[in-house]
């Protein structure tokens, strides 16, 4: 696998269950090692980092945004958010404020003091973005960011997606949703581990048409 | 489940698949089977070689003895009046056979190191109804006088027939050694003995032996209503208060008891370790079942997916720790019936070989209770728990969420503790059920500390006072015993503390476990392995910050209770409990430490979709 994501630009992939989509989310935020390859993160090299400074690092600059939400269950939503700020040494204060400028813009501030549990999925998945975007990441990960949400929500968590793009910061989202992925500037297609085609996405981009290159690629296969 | 077998066959598979879950669920309750079992097999280990004794010697059922004090001032008349009154007990319904009146006499032996209080029992050679000595070697009185040794104080003398003893001061050959179970083995029984003739007796009164008394031994048509006997007869005890002449009635199961009664302390001594232990292990025993249950809950949600009803869930749970009861039961009275055997032939108080007592129901069925109350009382709680939650909840099988929003650690985030730390809070505070679970398990293990540690001071107050005259070598004697005990305390000690360990170490890995998710979603946020294994020691602390304020005066508490018995009284230091409650919680981070450092070496992503 080569591939390259530039500063700004938002990358959607796709593909079956089990092909290795969130494997490669992994591998890109150091949550798993590779057997073999070289991983660049904003110039500086990261395959070889120990835990400890892979840490560091993704503390800074690397926002996740899992399938699962993996919230922190014994922490309260807007601790959750508030998290990685308080990580990367900024004072509770100015954390505070940060996450529920988030959540508000979420639409989940009014939940912000309850516990994971009492959320529901949908609200768990606006925390989880939250949370990922909370130190402005030089790169955001996300796996299936939607998939709990109605199309309002949906509507919200895209136009902040496509926020990151203007402040240079690069998004790659696996999706099974053709609306999520039309909005991205290129579709990779994942097959078996391998990544089978690239897709660069207009500004005129339908989901019909989408869905019918997808369709296409999977005819040749 | 119609058929039993489901439920062995699933608690049996259970056991298998954690094998080593299982193995410590087995050792916790057996540690306490297995001394217990020793207890109760040392209890009697002693009397069948005793009853062997008696019956070949054709061994008294009642004795009346009338004890004189030699260096008090004589009360002759006194005792002229108790002999007579002892003659005429011969005559009383149902004895049926009479021995004695026997005159004591009180003097000295010359042993390696000093001498020993002796008391020579006068007899004409014999043969004699009641109390027909047995000769071990050499010969019974008879011409030519001499003495013939008492066994244990020949096995002290190292002397036999042919070699020579002094008393008081003067050389008297031995003519044999003989064993008897009118009184017990020298030197744990002293004074020591010897037997002579009428014609030594006024050998030994010239060389200033003075009259101690005698003893009448009868015979009893029904022996088993010998106590009734001597009961009927208390009257004979009556003498003036200000007389120091001691009259008394004794039965042969008494003297039974007390001939042996070092081992009958040491199996004391081992009874209530085994009690302490067991409560510990209760404990232990709660925390690891409480794991153990939370990685069945999937297992229990699936059962009840597929139609099982909660009773027959609550079935295979309690054949899985019943079987495992069972086995600690087994395996500790085996240890009982392989060790007490050992330890019962170091008593000097032995006539012959020892032989545990039979194993009656009772004292299977004691073993067998501590075993399952040690597993079941852990069972109850998580099993309740298990059966009651939901099918789909069960089946998402991930630790329970926490309840409530905590405080603290808000609190202790203004005061500025780091991040790791208030993580750990929050992680300790918000889950009340576990934290006071946890707390109560490390608790009764600090208390047991404490108990071991005061059992440790007990230990050196045993210290023997230096030999006196005249118990130069019956003192000795009385060290081995408290040599044993010394033992005894320090392997409870030592299994408390191996105990309290385990207990620790078990709420230690099953608290990484249960928060192996969240410190994988924390290192997906950026927090660095170090931080994550900081966050669940200080999780883990609080409950052991908890145990450590209510386990000492626990301690101290159960303490206070066992001093009612035959330990000597212990102060503790404050400075000890100060240096205990400083270094319990540090002893419990490095514990902890242990878990969460492999759990922080492992890569994220798999850790992630361990639920």
């Amino acid at each position: 696998m080569d591939l390259e994501v530039e500063a700004g630009e938002a990358v959607s992939v796709m593909g079956p269950s089990g092909c290795g989509k969130s494997t490669l989310l992994h591998l890109l935020g150091g949550l798993e090692r590779p057997d073999a390859g070289e991983l660049y993160l904003g110039g500086v090299r990261v395959d070889g980092l120990s835990e400890t400074r892979w840490a560091v690092f993704r503390r800074r600059n690397v926002g996740f945004v899992f399938q699962a939400f993996h919230l922190v269950d014994e922490l309260t939503a807007v601790e959750n958010v508030e998290l990685p700020a308080l990580l990367v040494g900024g004072s509770r204060r100015a954390a505070r404020r940060r996450a529920m400028e988030l959540l508000d813009r979420l639409g989940v501030a009014g939940r912000a003091g309850h516990l994971p549990d009492r959320l529901s999925g949908g609200e768990q998945q606006r925390v989880a973005v939250a949370r990922a975007l909370v130190n402005e990441p030089l790169v955001l990960l996300a796996d299936e960011p939607t998939g709990n949400l109605d199309s309002r929500a949906t509507g919200e968590i895209l136009r902040l997606f496509g926020e990151l793009g203007q402040a240079g910061q690069a998004l790659l989202t696996v999706t099974h949703d053709a609306r999520v992925a039309s909005t991205a500037d290129r579709l990779l297609t994942m097959r078996d581990g391998a990544i089978v085609a690239q897709t660069r996405l207009g500004a005129g981009t339908s989901v019909a048409g989408l869905l019918a290159s997808l369709a296409d690629l999977a005819g040749e296969r | 489940m119609r058929r039993p077998g489901l439920a062995v066959r699933l608690a049996a598979r259970n056991l298998r698949r954690r094998p080593g879950q299982a193995l410590l669920l087995l050792l916790t309750p057996t540690i306490a089977t297995g001394v217990l079992g020793v207890a109760l097999s040392l209890y009697g280990s002693a009397d069948e070689p005793w009853n062997r004794t008696w019956r070949a010697t054709e061994g008294f059922h009642v004795a009346f003895t009338v004890y004189h004090p030699p260096d008090e001032a004589g009360d002759r008349a006194l005792v002229d009046t108790l002999r007579r009154r002892a003659t005429q007990l011969t005559g009383a319904p149902g004895v049926v056979a009479v021995g004695g009146p026997r005159s004591h006499l009180y003097g000295s032996i010359r042993l390696a190191g000093g001498t020993e209080d002796l008391t020579a029992e006068v007899r004409d050679p014999g043969p004699y109804q009641v109390d027909q000595p047995l000769v071990t070697s050499g010969r019974w009185l008879g011409e030519g006088g001499g003495v013939v040794l008492e066994s244990g104080l020949a096995a002290t003398l190292r002397a036999g027939p042919g070699d020579t003893v002094t008393i008081q001061g003067r050389p008297f050959p031995v003519r044999g050694v003989a064993q008897t179970v009118s009184r017990g083995r020298f030197p744990l029984s002293r004074p020591a003995q010897v037997w002579v003739t009428p014609e030594t007796a006024r050998q030994l009164r010239a060389l200033g032996m003075t009259e101690e008394g005698f003893e009448l031994q009868l015979r009893l048509a029904d022996p088993a209503r010998a106590a009734d006997f001597a009961a009927a007869h208390r009257s004979l005890e009556a003498v003036p208060s200000s007389s120091s002449v001691v009259p008394y009635l004794e039965t042969w199961q008494q003297r039974r008891s007390e001939s042996h009664s070092d081992i009958d302390i040491l199996a004391g001594t081992l009874f209530a370790a085994g009690t302490l232990i067991a409560i510990l292990a209760v404990a232990t025993a709660s925390v690891l079942i409480a794991g153990r249950m939370a990685a069945q809950i999937r297992q229990v949600g699936t059962l009840k997916a597929v139609g099982v009803t909660p009773r027959q869930v609550m079935l295979v749970l309690l054949v899985e720790h019943l079987a495992v009861a069972a086995a600690a039961t087994a395996v500790g009275l085996g240890i009982g019936r392989l060790l007490a055997p050992p330890i019962a032939a170091t008593s000097v108080t032995l006539l012959g070989r020892p032989e545990p007592p039979p194993l009656t129901v009772t004292r299977v069925l004691i073993v067998a209770a501590v075993a399952v109350a040690v597993v079941l009382l852990g069972t109850v709680r998580p099993a309740l728990r298990g059966i009651r939650q939901s099918t789909l909840r069960s089946l998402a099988a991930g630790p329970r969420p926490p309840r409530h929003p905590g405080r603290l650690a808000g609190l202790a985030a203004r005061a500025g503790m780091p991040l790791p730390g208030v993580l750990g809070l929050r992680s300790a505070w918000r889950r009340p059920g576990r934290l006071a679970t946890n707390a109560t398990g490390l608790a009764l293990g600090v208390a047991m500390i404490v108990v071991a540690l005061a059992l440790r001071d007990s230990v050196e107050l045993l210290q023997l006072r230096p030999p006196e005259p005249g118990h130069a070598a019956s003192d000795a004697a009385v060290a081995v015993l408290y040599d044993q005990i010394r033992a005894v305390i320090f392997g409870t000690a030592g299994l408390l503390l191996v105990l309290a360990t385990i207990n620790a170490w078990i709420v230690a890995t099953f608290a990484a476990r249960d928060a192996a998710r969240n410190q994988a979603v924390l290192r997906a946020v950026g927090a660095t392995p170090r931080q994550t294994v900081i966050a669940l020691i200080v999780s883990q602390l609080a409950a052991c910050a908890i145990a450590v304020a209510l386990g000492i005066p626990l301690g101290l508490g159960l303490w206070r209770l066992m001093e009612g018995g035959d330990l000597p009284e212990v102060h503790l230091s404050a400075t000890s409990l100060v240096l205990l409650a400083a270094a319990v919680p540090v002893a419990f981070a490095v514990i902890v430490s242990v878990p969460a450092r492999l759990l922080a070496r492992q890569p994220v992503a798999p850790l992630l979709a361990y639920e």
